[in-house]
């Protein structure tokens, strides 16, 4: 058993120690999910080929990993602007959900006028998820109900009303499987001509910048931080701690509504049971991989979006699981977290 | 009547899961450290149980197995939080994904086989069902049976006996407990693996004893709906057995109007024990009580800290 008087908390861990132990923790984990893929039943030939070769370095990977990083790249922003301030989305999923359910609305009542179909898909899927993400903050602002649970558990109530509405309203009659209608195309993101890839990723990339100027370079994402480092001292210091706080993380379920809009809109063209599953543990581990960083949150994002692409041939060829890439995010992040032990803490000879 | 006394019977093993891996995070918890992975624990006991009996196993070496492997888990879970002071809420996370990937994994050949699971009271003593009171009875298993006396044990070793006082202080001021001679991640290391002890029997509990057969996905929230039950039992054991009692009529009740075919919207109704845990967590919070919660909790202790 370690001793606790001879750990000592570094004070400045400096660049280079930081990310090695990084590094070194994203080494660990990556090797360790490889060895889980190799031991069921991926040649480990066939590793740097499905992972780099046909993810990032042929036309269509390309496509299809871009394609596939659109929605990551907005939950993983949900998850960062909210760990900026402390506040523990686990409910991405949930809002996603909302977000899919608005614009499936709008979708299939054709509400507004046909040109601005996509627009008020968008503002109400915003809007949704920020209405539901706003439940959680109002029951912790005004009876402390920690946030993790409650916006965990609204993210089963999600799934729930999605479901309810699958297997009733909304069922296609011409369908076996519960899904709606195909949308008319009016509220679909239009095909840019390479791959699957859609004008939605001009909307992402708009909101990836705005957000990173205001996190990066407005008197807000200053706020934030202070807000995020010593909320207590921010407060002395008379800074609008609330508001900063609470427009973040409604900002956080709008970010996951989008999300939500962007598969429904731009690659399903209806609502199924499985357009959100998967994108909780991707946007935590994007968010955290990427420090809360918006730029980085980019970069994590299109790694994660091969390896979802990787996924997809795996599953078909190998008959690997989707649960495989749960157990390779769950083990990078938990390899990181242990890994940074080293930069935090240094050991100490007793005098 | 036929409604009430059906859904009576079954209560029992819906709470049971329930209250199982709440007793174990109180445990944990108790000793400081904030433990989110229930979900992965379960899930984690839940496959391994229903694996071992389906390779043939005796069910009852099935729940034990589950909570061995759960253990295991948790083993990961102590060294990242306890040794290398990772954060607890990331770490709790990356458990939780952990389990249900592995068990998606490793679970996928054997998922929807049924198999035997423990015989209930009705086939072990032969009991009466033509009077309400037999019939209900006879469907409990010996796990549920012996529940009420673990939660009694607990509850006196945690708030009465010496070793509890011990678990408390580290809990509550682990640098008090240091300066006392108390081995302060000893009894973290102690608490964690006792958390996925407890953890992996309520998920080998689920697979084993009630359902019968392993699909992905089968716990279902329940670890999530432990964390709450701990906050709302306000860290005590014997208050988790009225809230398991009460989130399990809840969790019961769907698939009791189901069996009678009445016309209910089911989705919405599995809601409420979601809904549920929520409005319990705001009462809890508008009763104005003590929360109860230890005071270290999810912290980071060092030594050399000052308090």
């Amino acid at each position: 058993m370690l001793d606790t008087a001879f750990l000592v908390r570094r004070q400045n861990p400096g660049f280079l120690l930081t990310s090695l132990s990084y590094a070194g923790g994203l080494l660990v984990g990556l090797t360790v999910s490889a060895m889980l893929l190799v031991h069921a039943g991926v040649p480990a030939s066939a590793l740097v080929d499905e992972f780099l070769i046909a993810t990032f370095l042929t036309s269509d990977g390309l496509s299809q990993t871009a394609t596939a990083a659109l929605p990551l790249v907005l939950v993983g922003l949900a998850s960062a602007v909210a760990m900026r301030v402390r506040f523990w989305n686990i409910g991405v999923e949930g809002q996603l959900w909302l977000g899919a359910i608005a614009s499936t609305w709008v979708a299939l009542n054709g509400i507004g006028p046909e040109a601005l179909r996509l627009p008020t898909m968008f503002v109400l899927a915003a809007l949704a998820g920020a209405a539901w993400i706003a439940i959680s903050l109002f029951l912790k602002l005004r009876w402390g109900v920690n946030e993790v649970i409650s916006t965990l558990l609204l993210g089963s109530v999600a799934f729930l009303l999605v479901q309810h509405l699958l297997f009733g309203v909304w069922r296609d009659p011409a369908n076996s499987f519960p899904v709606t209608a195909t949308f008319p195309e009016a509220s679909w993101f239009s095909i840019l001509g390479w791959g699957q890839l859609h004008t939605g990723i001009f909307l992402v990339a708009g909101i990836a910048l705005s957000i990173w100027f205001v996190m990066e370079h407005s008197r807000a994402g200053f706020y934030a931080d202070a807000v995020g480092f010593n909320a207590k001292a921010a407060l002395a210091t008379g800074l609008p701690v609330l508001r900063t706080a609470v427009g973040l993380v409604l900002l956080s379920g709008a970010l996951s509504g989008v999300a939500g809009m962007m598969i429904v809109a731009g690659t399903e063209h209806r609502l199924n049971q499985s357009v959100g599953n998967g994108y909780l543990f991707s946007a935590i581990v994007i968010a955290y991989l990427a420090r809360a960083k918006p730029l980085w949150v980019i970069v994590v994002s299109f790694a994660l979006g091969a390896v979802f692409t990787a996924g997809n041939v795996l599953k078909v060829f190998y008959s690997i699981s989707e649960a495989m890439i749960v157990l390779m995010q769950g083990t990078v992040l938990m390899s990181i977290l242990m890994a940074q032990f080293f930069s935090t803490y240094s050991l100490k000879r007793p005098n | 009547m036929d409604f009430l006394i059906g859904w009576i019977a079954i209560i029992p093993s819906y709470a049971t899961p329930l209250l199982l891996a709440s007793l174990g995070l109180i445990i944990c918890e108790k000793a400081g450290v904030l433990n989110l992975g229930a979900e992965g624990l379960m899930a984690v006991g839940a496959m391994t149980g229903a694996v071992t009996v389906l390779s043939g196993a005796d069910p009852w070496f099935g729940l034990a197995a589950g909570s061995a492997a759960a253990m295991a888990l948790a083993l990961l879970f102590g060294i990242s939080t306890v040794a290398l002071r990772a954060n607890h809420t990331l770490a709790g996370l990356a458990v939780v994904a952990i389990g249900l990937g592995i068990t998606g994994v490793v679970g996928r050949p054997y998922v929807q086989k049924t198999f035997p699971g423990i015989p209930n009271l009705g086939d072990l003593f032969g009991i009466d069902r033509s009077s309400a009171f037999g019939r209900i009875l006879a469907v409990q298993d010996p796990v549920t049976l012996a529940l009420p006396i673990l939660v009694g044990a607990l509850w006196w070793w945690i708030s009465k006996s010496r070793h509890g006082l011990r678990l408390r202080s580290v809990g509550e001021n682990p640098a008090a407990a240091d300066v006392a001679g108390i081995d302060v991640q000893l009894v973290q290391f102690g608490a964690v693996l006792a958390s996925g002890l407890l953890c992996g029997l309520a998920g080998a509990y689920l697979s084993v004893a009630t359902s019968h057969v392993w699909v992905e996905g089968m716990v279902a929230s329940r670890g999530w709906i432990a964390v709450a039950l701990v906050i709302f039992s306000r860290w005590n054991a014997a208050r988790a057995l009225w809230g398991a009692l009460l989130f399990g009529s809840a969790d019961a009740l769907v698939p009791r109007l189901q069996a009678i075919g009445a016309d209910v919207p089911v989705y919405l109704m599995m809601t409420l024990p979601y809904v549920l845990t929520l409005v319990v967590l705001v009462a809890g919070s508008m009763s104005g009580r003590r929360s109860g919660e230890p005071a270290f909790l999810g912290r980071v202790y060092l030594r050399q800290d000052k308090q």
